[in-house]
C-alpha cells in the first residue's frame, strides 16, 4: 500500500533511512548527495523523524561517528559521495572488520582530477575490498526500497556487514519519479528493531570484549565468510520484501528481455534504465540480445552468473569506471566478471567497454553501438580484446 | 600474605587491572588508576593510538578504540548512540595522545569542542610520537630531541588547553600524576558539567624522555614546580590557577631528562624567558576570563 510520490533519488533515500528508523546519521554535505542529509535534517526538525543528526567536520568523522554508534548500539544512517568517500577510505575499512551493519549511501560522482561533478562509479568501486556489501540502484523506487532491506541484511545475524547503497549522482539523486513510499507499519514488521548479539558498548549490556584477533587469516576468513553467506540472505530478504511490498529486484543480478537470446549485455546503475529502452528496439528490429543488470556487485555473484553464462555464447560488459594499466585495459566490473568466467568449461566471449566517464550521458546511440559490437562477435565468434572507449568514437547526433 | 592479600583486594577493585604493556615508569597506567577512581564504572571509555591504547586494554569498563587518527569522534557517534536511547546518565571518555590531539586529529577535537559534545576529552600527551619510536609531534617542547629532531625541536610546544578554551567550552583543566588529588577533583568537577571537557596531562615517559623510570612522578612534578606545567582550570572561561607552586629554575627539569641533554646555556636561558613570561600571564589573567 503506502502512498505514491513524484520523489528524487535523494528524497528517495531520505524517506529510506526515516522508514528504517535511523537512530544516528553523522553526515557532511557534497554534491551531488547534499538533498539526501538536507532532507533528513528537515525531517528531524519537523519531528518526523527521530534521530540524532550530527552534524560532523568531514567525511572521515562521518563514519567514524557512525562506527562509535553502531557500536554502542545504535541504527546508522550517512551518506557520501565521490572526493568524500575516498577522504573517508580508512574509516570505511573498520566497520567491516568489526561486523558493524551500518548502511551508507554512496552517490556517486567521478574524482578529481579527471572528473567533475557527475557520476561514474570509481568512487565506490574503489571501495570493492573493504568488505561492505555494495549494491547499484537504477532510480528513486529501488533506493527507497534498497534502503530498507540493506538494513535486513546488515543485520542478519548471519552476516552483520556494513551495506553501500549505491547510486548515480544526477541521473539517479535528482532525477523525480513516481515512488512509492511503504506503510511505516509495513517496514516495522518487516524491520525490527536493530539489536547486535555479538557486542554493544552499554556499560552492564556488555557481551564479550572486543579482543585482538590472534589468527589475522582467520578473523579475516571471518568476514569473507559473513559476506558469502550474504548472498543468500540477499535473495531471501529480496523475496521477503516482495511477499510484503510487492516489489522485487531479482536478487544480485536481473535478467531483463533474456528470453531465447543467446548474447546480452550488461549494466550497473543509472544507464540500465536507458539500456531496457535500447533492448526493447533492437529486439523490435528483430536483434537478440538480452540485459543483464548487476544490482549487487559485492559480493559478486559468482555462482548466479555462471548460473546465466552457461546460456549464453557473448557477454559484454559496460563499465562507468575506469582501472589505469588494467588487463587488456578492463574495466572493474568485466575483470570480476572475467574471473568468475574463467572456471567454466564453455566460456561465452567477453567483450568491454567504457562509458559515461566522469558522468557524461549515456546515450542509446552508444548502447545500440555496443548492441551490435556484441552480436557482432556472437556472429564471428570473435571479440575484441581490448576495452572500447565508446565515447571516444564519433557516433552522429546524441538520440 | 597479607600484603599479597591487600593488593588482591585492591586489583579486584581497581577498574585497571596489572600487567599492561607500556613501558616501565610509564605514566599511563598511573594516570588510568587515578582517574578511573574519579571516572567511576557506569562509563565508557574510547581511545585511540599505540601508547594510549596499550593502557586502555586494561581497563575493566568497555572501551572502543579505533586508530589514532580517530580522536573524539567515535565517542560522538558513542554519545549520539547514548542519546538515541535515552542514556544519559553514561560518562564518556575519549582519551587521545599528543599526535593525535596537536596533529592529525587536531580537526576532530577541535569539532567536537565546536559541537560541545557532551564527553570528557583527555589528552595524555607524552611529547612525542613514542610508541612508534619516538619522534616529534606539534606537543614536543622547544628544544627536546626527538629521533627526527636530533639537534632538537625548533618550534614551541602547541598550546593546546588554551586553544580548546578559546571554543568555548565549558571546562578546560591541565592535570599531573604527580598531583592525584588535583587531578581526581578536576575529572569529578568535568563529571558533573554537560558539554564538552578537556583535560590535559603531560604524561612521564622514561624510554621517550632518557630519564629512570623509577623517577617518572618526580620528573613530572619537576615539570610543575619549575612552571613548565601549570596546573589550572578555565570554567566557563575564566581562568583559576589551582596550583601555584614556588618556581623552581627550568633547569632542574630540563636536566633530569637526557632529551634535553645537548642544550646550550643560550637555550635554556632561552626556554627560562619563555617560561616566566606564560608564568607572569597565567598569573594577570588569575580569576579572569580569557576568552579573547
Amino acid at each position: 500500500m503506502g502512498v505514491t510520490r513524484m520523489l528524487e533519488g535523494n528524497e528517495a533515500a531520505a524517506w529510506g533511512a526515516k522508514l528504517a528508523r535511523a537512530e544516528v546519521v553523522p553526515a557532511y554535505p557534497i554534491t551531488p548527495q547534499t538533498e539526501l542529509i538536507s532532507t533528513i535534517a528537515s525531517f528531524i526538525a519537523n519531528g518526523e523523524m527521530k534521530a540524532q543528526y550530527i552534524k560532523v567536520e568531514g567525511e572521515h568523522t562521518a563514519m567514524a561517528a557512525a562506527i562509535g554508534a553502531s557500536a554502542a548500539g545504535a541504527r546508522v544512517f550517512t551518506a557520501s559521495a565521490s572526493q568524500g568517500i575516498v577522504f573517508m577510505e580508512e574509516a570505511l575499512w573498520m566497520p567491516p572488520g568489526m561486523r558493524l551493519p551500518i548502511v551508507m549511501c554512496m552517490v556517486n560522482r567521478a574524482l578529481a582530477p579527471i572528473g567533475g561533478l557527475r557520476p561514474d562509479h570509481n568512487d565506490s568501486l574503489l571501495q570493492r575490498d573493504t568488505g561492505w556489501i555494495q549494491f547499484y540502484c537504477e532510480n528513486s523506487q529501488e533506493i527507497l526500497d534498497t534502503i530498507i532491506q540493506a538494513y535486513k541484511i546488515g543485520e542478519d545475524k548471519r552476516v552483520y556487514l556494513p551495506v553501500a547503497v549505491c547510486y548515480d549522482g544526477y541521473f539517479a539523486s535528482a532525477t523525480a519519479i513516481p515512488t512509492n513510499i511503504p506503510d511505516q507499519k509495513d517496514v516495522d514488521d518487516f524491520l525490527p528493531p536493530y539489536k547486535h548479539e555479538m557486542y554493544n558498548l552499554i556499560p552492564g549490556e556488555v557481551k564479550t570484549r572486543r579482543e585482538f584477533p590472534q589468527n589475522i587469516a582467520k578473523a579475516r576468513y571471518e568476514v569473507q565468510k559473513a559476506t558469502e553467506r550474504a548472498k543468500g540472505v540477499i535473495e531471501e530478504v529480496d523475496k521477503s520484501y516482495d511477499d510484503k511490498m510487492g516489489r522485487y529486484y531479482g536478487g544480485a543480478l536481473e535478467e531483463y528481455a533474456c528470453d531465447d537470446v543467446e548474447a546480452v549485455l550488461m549494466t550497473m546503475g543509472s544507464m540500465t534504465g536507458t539500456a531496457r529502452d535500447v533492448i526493447d528496439e533492437m529486439q523490435a528490429d528483430g536483434k537478440r540480445i538480452g540485459l543483464i543488470k548487476m544490482r549487487c556487485f559485492r559480493p559478486f555473484p559468482t555462482e548466479e552468473l555462471r548460473k546465466f553464462a552457461k546460456k549464453y555464447k557473448v557477454i559484454g560488459v559496460v563499465d562507468r569506471n575506469t582501472s589505469y594499466g588494467s588487463a587488456s585495459g578492463s574495466g572493474i566490473v568485466a575483470i570480476e566478471v572475467a574471473r568468475a568466467l574463467y572456471s567454466l568449461d564453455d566460456r561465452p566471449l567477453l567483450l568491454n567497454f567504457h562509458v559515461g566517464l566522469g558522468g557524461s550521458d549515456v546515450t542509446m546511440r552508444q548502447l545500440k553501438y555496443i548492441g551490435d559490437k556484441i552480436l557482432d562477435a556472437y556472429q564471428t565468434g570473435k571479440a575484441e580484446d581490448e576495452a572500447d572507449w565508446v565515447e571516444l568514437r564519433d557516433l552522429g547526433e546524441v538520440m | 600474605m597479607e600484603i599479597n592479600k591487600l593488593f588482591d583486594e585492591y586489583y579486584e577493585k581497581s577498574l585497571f587491572q596489572g600487567g599492561s604493556t607500556c613501558c616501565p615508569g610509564c605514566g599511563g597506567p598511573m594516570f588510568w588508576r587515578m582517574a578511573l577512581e574519579a571516572i567511576g564504572s557506569n562509563s565508557i571509555i574510547y581511545g585511540d593510538g599505540p601508547c594510549a591504547g596499550c593502557a586502555i586494554r586494561n581497563i575493566k569498563l568497555p572501551t572502543f578504540s579505533i586508530h589514532f587518527s580517530f580522536a573524539a569522534d567515535g565517542a560522538t557517534g558513542i554519545v549520539a548512540a547514548l542519546n538515541a536511547k535515552g542514556r544519559n546518565d553514561v560518562t564518556v571518555i575519549s582519551a587521545a595522545g599528543d599526535g593525535a590531539t596537536g596533529d592529525i586529529s587536531f580537526g576532530k577535537i577541535s569539532a567536537a569542542a565546536e559541537r560541545n559534545e557532551n564527553m570528557i576529552q583527555i589528552c595524555i600527551d607524552n611529547e612525542a610520537y613514542m610508541n612508534t619510536g619516538i619522534q616529534k609531534s606539534g606537543l614536543t617542547p622547544f628544544g627536546a630531541w626527538t629521533t627526527t629532531t636530533p639537534q632538537g625541536k625548533e618550534a614551541p610546544k602547541k598550546r593546546i588547553p588554551m586553544i580548546i578554551a578559546q571554543h568555548r567550552v565549558p571546562y578546560v583543566a591541565t592535570i599531573s600524576v604527580a598531583y592525584p588529588r588535583d587531578l581526581k577533583a578536576k575529572i569529578t568537577k568535568a563529571k558533573s558539567i554537560s558539554g564538552f571537557k578537556y583535560l590535559h596531562t603531560v604524561m612521564p615517559c622514561p624510554t621517550g624522555w632518557r630519564f629512570d623510570p623509577a623517577k617518572s612522578v618526580e620528573v613530572v612534578r619537576l615539570g610543575v614546580e619549575t612552571w613548565a606545567w601549570p596546573l589550572y582550570e578555565v570554567e566557563n572561561g575564566v581562568l583559576r590557577l589551582t596550583l601555584k607552586p614556588k618556581q623552581r629554575p627550568i633547569e632542574d627539569y630540563l636536566k633530569a631528562q637526557a632529551r634535553f641533554r645537548h642544550l646550550t646555556k643560550e637555550q635554556i636561558d632561552y626556554i627560562q624567558q619563555e617560561v616566566n613570561n606564560e608564568r607572569q600571564r597565567l598569573l594577570d589573567l588569575d580569576g579572569k576570563s580569557i576568552i579573547t
